[in-house]
């Protein structure tokens, strides 16, 4: 019997939880694996924070967390934006309780410190107790501590809770081309956050979702019953030659065939990232918008815009904690909060200087795929819960991996392709994963 | 209140009762022909959002997405429907906000209670009914559903508010 699970975590022997081409159950079930994920990989490489245009003004900040830890991205009065750790300096209480907002200064709840956008401490009552003390004002843990590393990609702000480690750049890799077709889809070059945001939670483990927005083989059967659905009951209602509305049109592609998803292909680059699609997705037949086009071509230029919208990729995820669509500019976040307990967040993208429609339909996208009470996601949810139930079963120990095992195109720096249908996409993950788990402590 | 007063408010509540007993009894297609042909049901995700067009929200559907989710109760490959869950909906404080040109503005408050396989949720808001018709011929023109918690974590739902 392999005994792998001390649930204090000292001796997990993470090295062999994980295989070129199979995973062990426990992965996902174990509660003492997840504190160490949350030590080795959420506590220690990139996490997406934020989008700049959250914070565009002075005193501006948006909260959320890291690793469960509350952190919070400021714009301060130089301009620059700053992403600290959301709590006082003096007794640890969080120093902004909601989720968003615009401040003068931090004030605290409970003592009165107070602190500027940058995290440095501005007054603290009574000040006088503290002379003569080896701790004051001036001692360099009076100020909000900032998190050890942060930086920005095209606006996209990300923070690393440990002091080494790749760049941002060096660590997006490959990926960083799916954040340039997104802000170049922009007439402006600019996207900002805009349209509200979706959360919710599900009952099942953080990497089931990550490692679906790339199963292609899950759509034609997960989605049948809103997908298919749908072009029945629009070709009923509206007849086979009239025009498809912009709903139908998100949700049909869905029950595409396997030979559709198989063609759209996967590629997946170092650290767990990737993509499926490139050429084409299920955002490719979407109507053109009127005004669009022109507008594109009057910033870019006939031949690059043609060049930018050759670009159509469906998921491209940034491991462990976001993934962007960038053709139709919507993102979402993940926060695991336990082992079978995860946070998903929906937000919307106005491509600037585009027709509003771009984001009205990113919008409508949204409603039908990533809301709560959606059509299409629930069935999602019902297969990652019944997958975190089934794994409690002792009746297999190892998931496999192993479709098209040994077959990945080798296309250089870090850079693998496959045919759609392969496990290329968990393999990779799951390699960053251990990766990450047999670093040992930070 | 006057007497035709007290008569539009009892027929208004009566009809928002018979629509929240076909919801809980799973009358799909009697409850769908409550609604108007263009009749829009709108569950916003954020409590001052202005409009479902340039804001997310929880449901935005017309007469055609209405039918899709309809359908999609039947369908046997709706994995998150099996076991099927049910509902309960309690509706109070009804008020007619106004009665102009034939068109009804209703405000109420409702609590609902759903349960799935090993899973219960209670779900509470407001409702605000746009009616069109009179008496028992009311058909609703818009459903607005504002959930207390709708701007947080959210579990999945597949019924309707």
């Amino acid at each position: 019997m392999t005994t792998l699970l001390d649930r204090r975590g000292a001796a997990i022997d993470v090295d062999a939880l994980v295989e070129p081409n199979r995973v062990h159950r426990s992965v996902y079930t174990d509660p003492a694996i997840f504190e160490l994920e949350m030590e080795r990989i959420w506590g220690r490489t990139w996490i997406y924070v934020g989008h700049e245009s959250q914070v565009k003004e002075p005193g501006e900040y948006y909260a959320t967390t890291i690793a469960r830890q509350p952190v919070v991205m400021t714009r301060h009065e130089d301009g620059k934006i700053y992403v600290l750790f959301n709590r006082c300096a003096h007794k640890g209480a969080q120093l902004v309780g909601d989720r968003c907002g615009k401040l003068k200064e931090f004030r605290c709840c409970y003592h009165g410190w107070r602190f500027a956008m940058d995290g440095k401490l501005l007054s603290v009552p009574l000040e006088n107790g503290y002379a003569d003390q080896p701790f004051n004002k001036s001692h360099a843990d009076a100020n909000m501590r900032a998190a050890p590393r942060y930086d920005a990609y095209r606006g996209f702000v990300f923070a690393s809770l440990a002091a080494d480690g790749p760049d941002l750049k060096t660590w997006l890799g490959g990926v960083a081309s799916s954040i340039d077709n997104m802000v170049d889809r922009a007439p402006d070059g600019e996207l900002e956050v805009a349209g509200g945001v979706l959360r919710y939670e599900q009952d099942s483990n953080w990497k089931f979702f990550l490692e679906n927005l790339n199963d292609l083989m899950h759509p034609m059967v997960v989605h049948q019953s809103s997908s298919l659905t749908a072009r029945v009951v629009a070709k009923r209602e509206l007849g086979a030659d009239a025009p498809t509305p912009s709903a139908i049109e998100i949700i049909a592609p869905f029950t595409e065939s396997y030979t559709f998803f198989d063609e759209m292909g996967l590629h997946a680059f170092n650290y767990g990232h990737g993509y499926s699609g490139g050429k084409t997705s299920i955002h490719a037949k979407y109507s053109d918008v009127s005004e669009y086009n022109a507008r594109m071509e009057k910033a870019y230029g006939a031949e690059r815009v043609k060049n930018i919208f050759s670009v159509n990729r469906h998921n491209t995820v940034f491991y462990p904690s976001a993934t962007i669509k960038g053709a139709i500019q919507t993102m979402r976040v993940v926060r695991p909060l336990a082992v079978d307990r995860t946070l998903i967040e929906s937000w919307t993208f106005r491509l600037k200087g585009a027709p509003d429609e771009l984001l009205q339909r990113s919008i409508l996208y949204c409603n039908l795929i990533n809301s709560s009470a959606n059509l299409v996601g629930p069935d999602d949810q019902e297969a990652y819960r019944r997958q975190q139930m089934g794994l409690e079963s002792e009746g297999l120990t190892w998931i496999n991996m192993h479709r098209d095992f040994g077959k990945d195109e080798d296309l250089g720096e870090g850079h693998l392709y496959a045919r759609g249908s392969s496990d290329l996409a968990f393999r990779n993950q799951f390699k960053a994963w251990k990766h990450y788990m047999s670093q040992g402590a930070r | 209140m006057k007497a035709d007063a007290h008569a539009l408010h009892y027929a208004v509540t009566q009809f928002l009762y018979h629509e929240a007993r076909l919801l809980d009894e799973q009358r799909w297609e009697e409850w769908g022909a409550l609604f108007t042909e263009d009749g829009i049901y709108w569950a916003p995700a954020s409590v001052d959002q202005p409009d479902p067009i340039n804001h997310v929200s929880l449901i935005y559907e017309d007469g055609l997405l209405r039918k899709v989710r309809l359908a999609r109760y039947k369908g046997e490959n709706a994995f998150a429907l099996q076991p099927f869950p049910r509902s309960t909906h309690l509706i109070g404080n009804v008020m007619i906000d106004s009665d102009a040109a034939g068109v009804l503005e209703v405000t109420s408050r409702f609590v609902m209670y759903e349960y799935r396989r090993d899973q219960k949720q209670a779900l509470a808001g407001e409702y605000k009914h746009t009616l069109t018709g009179e008496n028992e011929s009311f058909r609703i023109k818009r459903k607005k559903v504002t959930l207390v918690d709708c701007e947080g974590p959210r579990e999945g739902t597949s019924l309707y508010f």
